[in-house]
C-alpha cells in the first residue's frame, strides 16, 4: 500500500537563552547561556494512504512539533521525512497543494467576512477555477451542513460551526492527507460527534488519510484505527486502537451493589483495592497478575452481602493515562 | 510569479471587503486620518513661513514631501499591513498558516492584513501630490517623473519595512525593536529635505533610505533631474532585492509557538 507519511529518525531540538543568576546582567544580556530542549527525539513511523491515525501524547510530548515538521513549518534538526512523495523541508509549497491542515486552537478563516468568502479565498489560494470552487463549495456545504450559517460572518459562528467550517475549508482542494491538531477542543459532545462522523465520511468517500492529535479519547476510539503514542519526544507505542485497551488490560474493575447497605469496609487481600467506597456501591480494582477475576469475585462475595455485580475492563482514558504516567515516571524512556 | 501577483490582488480585494464590512469605523478612521495629516502639513507650512526657506525648500516642496510620505506609508500599510504584523505573527505562532499556503510566503503574509487608517493616508498623499504638481506648474516630463518615482518610492518603503519587520523572526521582543527602527527610518523622511546636507544626506540615502521615499523624488521632480530620478529607481530595485533576501533568511529562524490566535 502506498505511504502518505514516512519519517525516519526525526529529531527536533530547540535552544533558548536562560538567565544565569551567577553572572551579571550584562553577560546575561549580551552573552546568555543557551539551553537545549529535545522536543522530538529520533522518531520513525509510516502512515499508509487512507489510514486514520491518532498521534497522541500528554502536553509537551512533541505532537504539534511533529505535525509542524510534517507540514514544512519547522525544519527538523536531523532525520528524514517523506510526505506524499515530497520532502517538506524542500517542497513546502508543492506539498501544501496536497495536504489540508486544521489547528483547533487557531483559525484560518476570514473573521469579518461570510463563510462563503473564506471558502472562496481558500479555493483561489489553491488555484481552483471559479467553476471548481462553486462545485466544491456546494459539495462541502451539503456534506458539512454549512447551509444554515454559510452567509454569516465567521466571527459570529458558534465554536462547533466554526470547526466544521475550518475542516471544510481545509478540504476545499481535495487534499490527499489531512492533519488535524486537536480538532475537537472546546466542542460539546454533539458537535464532537458530528465532526468525527464527517471526518469518517471524507476518509471513506474521498480516501483522505487522516492524521490527528487529540486529548479526547472519543476522537481516538471512534475515528482512528491506529494509535501512535508519543511522550517526551519519543514514540512509545504504535498499535491498532482496538488493541490499546487489550494490551494494557492488567486491571479489571468490579462494581458491587449491596443487598442492603455497606456498613463497614474491611481490608482487602493483595491484588484487590478499593476505588470508591459508598454505602450503596463499591468499586474494586483487580490486579489480574495477582488475582483472577473469578477469585476476586469469590473473595468479595465472601466478604460482603452482594445483590448485583458488574465486571468491566479499564476504559480507554484510564489506559492512556496509565501509559502517560508510566513513561513520565521513567527518568529516560529511550 | 504572475499567479502569486494575481493572488495578491485577490487577497487585497478581500481585505478591503472585510474592512468595508465595518462601514462606520472604516469611514471614521479614513476621514480622521486625513484631518490629522492636514493639521500636520499646515504646521510645517506655518513653520517655513515663520523661519524662511530651509536649504531652498519651499512650502510647495513640503506639500510634495508629505504627499510622497503619506502615499508610500498609506499604500504600504493599507495593502501590505501584514508586513507590520510579522513580529506578532512570529511571536504567537500565527505565522504557521502562511507557511501552510501554497503561495509565495512574502506575498501571502504581506497581504494578510489591511489597515483602514492607512487608506486616509493614501487619499491624502494623492491629494498632496496633485496640489504639489499645480503649485510647481509641473509639465508633462515632471508629471511622468512623479508617477515613476511614486511607484519607486512605494517600492523602497515596502522593501524597507520588510527588512525592519523581519527582525520579528530573530528576537522574542521583535515587535518593539521593529517599531523603534521603523521610527528611525520614517521620522527623518518627514523633515524638510533642505536640512539634510553632506554626510547626513549620504547616511539617510544609502544606509537608512529615509530620503529616498520623499526628499529625493521631490527634488528630482522640481529640478527635472533625471540623475536623481535614476538614483531613486536604482535604489528601489536594490532595496527590494535585499528585502526579499533578508526575509527569506529570517523566516528560516521561525520556530512557531502555540498561542491561541484567530486568523485572517
Amino acid at each position: 500500500m502506498p505511504k502518505s507519511i514516512e519519517i525516519s529518525h526525526l529529531t527536533k531540538k530547540f535552544t533558548f537563552p536562560v538567565k544565569n543568576e551567577q553572572v551579571g546582567w550584562v553577560k546575561n544580556l549580551f552573552a546568555p547561556e543557551k539551553r537545549e530542549v529535545v522536543a522530538v527525539s529520533d522518531i520513525s513511523f509510516s502512515v499508509a494512504a487512507g489510514e486514520r491515525v491518532a498521534f497522541i501524547g500528554p502536553n509537551g510530548a512533541g505532537k504539534s512539533t511533529t505535525i509542524k515538521m510534517l507540514t514544512g513549518i519547522l525544519f527538523p534538526t536531523s532525520g528524514t521525512m517523506n510526505v506524499l512523495g515530497f520532502d517538506p523541508t524542500k517542497d513546502r509549497k508543492k506539498l501544501a497543494y496536497q495536504i489540508g491542515t486544521v489547528f483547533g486552537q487557531r483559525s484560518q478563516l476570514l473573521p469579518n467576512l461570510p463563510l462563503t468568502d473564506s471558502l472562496e479565498f481558500f479555493g483561489v489560494m489553491y488555484d481552483l477555477t471559479n467553476a471548481q470552487i462553486k462545485k466544491r463549495v456546494a459539495e462541502l456545504t451539503k456534506l458539512f451542513s454549512l447551509g444554515e450559517f454559510i452567509d454569516q460572518p465567521v466571527r459570529k459562528l458558534s465554536l462547533g460551526q466554526r470547526m466544521r467550517a475550518e475542516v471544510a475549508a481545509s478540504l476545499i482542494h481535495k487534499p490527499k492527507l489531512i492533519l488535524l491538531d486537536e480538532p475537537t477542543i472546546g466542542l460539546d459532545v454533539v458537535a464532537k460527534k458530528a465532526l468525527r462522523d464527517l471526518l469518517l465520511t471524507i476518509n471513506k468517500e474521498e480516501k483522505t488519510t487522516i492524521f490527528l492529535t487529540s486529548h479526547d479519547v472519543g476522537d481516538i476510539e471512534s475515528l482512528c484505527e491506529r494509535t501512535i503514542i508519543i511522550n517526551r519526544g519519543t514514540v512509545i507505542k504504535d498499535l491498532p486502537t482496538a488493541d490499546l485497551a487489550k494490551s494494557f488490560a492488567f486491571e479489571k474493575y468490579i462494581d458491587l451493589i449491596p443487598t442492603d447497605k455497606f456498613a463497614s469496609f474491611v481490608e482487602l487481600p493483595a491484588g484487590l483495592r478499593y476505588l470508591s467506597k459508598e454505602p450503596n456501591k463499591l468499586t474494586i480494582a483487580v490486579d489480574v497478575n495477582k488475582l483472577s477475576t473469578k477469585e476476586a469475585i469469590k473473595t468479595m462475595l465472601d466478604l460482603y452481602d452482594i445483590e448485583d455485580i458488574d465486571v468491566y475492563n479499564a476504559d480507554m482514558e484510564t489506559v492512556i493515562r496509565y501509559i502517560y504516567e508510566r513513561t513520565a515516571a521513567r527518568p529516560d524512556n529511550n | 510569479m504572475m499567479n502569486d501577483l494575481s493572488f495578491a490582488l485577490y487577497a487585497i480585494k478581500k481585505n478591503i471587503q472585510a474592512s468595508a464590512e465595518l462601514r462606520t469605523s472604516f469611514l471614521t478612521i479614513v476621514i480622521g486620518m486625513m484631518i490629522n495629516n492636514v493639521a500636520f502639513i499646515l504646521l510645517w507650512i506655518f513653520f517655513i513661513k515663520a523661519v524662511g526657506e530651509i536649504g531652498g525648500w519651499t512650502p510647495a516642496d513640503i506639500v510634495g514631501l508629505n504627499g510622497f510620505a503619506a502615499l508610500t506609508y498609506g499604500l504600504a500599510f493599507s495593502t501590505f499591513y501584514g508586513i507590520r504584523k510579522m513580529p506578532d505573527y512570529a511571536a504567537t505562532g500565527a505565522f504557521d498558516r502562511f507557511m501552510l499556503s501554497p503561495k509565495n510566503l512574502l506575498v501571502r503574509v504581506s497581504t494578510s492584513a489591511f489597515s483602514t487608517s492607512a487608506v486616509g493616508d493614501v487619499l491624502f498623499g494623492a491629494l498632496c501630490l496633485t496640489i504639489f504638481s499645480f503649485l510647481i506648474h509641473a509639465n508633462a516630463i515632471q508629471l511622468a517623473i512623479l508617477l515613476v518615482l511614486a511607484f519607486a518610492a512605494c517600492l523602497v518603503f515596502i522593501s524597507t519595512i520588510i527588512i525592519i519587520y523581519s527582525i520579528g523572526f530573530l528576537f522574542t521582543d521583535g515587535n518593539n525593536v521593529s517599531e523603534g527602527i521603523f521610527q528611525l527610518f520614517f521620522t527623518p523622511a518627514m523633515f524638510d529635505g533642505g536640512a539634510y546636507q553632506g554626510g547626513m544626506r549620504l547616511i539617510f540615502t544609502f544606509i537608512i533610505p529615509s530620503l529616498v521615499i520623499g526628499t529625493l523624488p521631490v527634488e528630482a521632480i522640481k529640478d527635472t533631474s533625471f540623475a536623481k530620478a535614476a538614483l531613486v529607481v536604482a535604489l528601489s530595485i536594490i532595496w527590494f532585492l535585499l528585502s526579499v533576501l533578508i526575509f527569506n533568511r529570517s523566516v528560516k529562524k521561525y520556530e512557531s509557538s502555540n498561542f491561541m490566535t484567530f486568523g485572517n
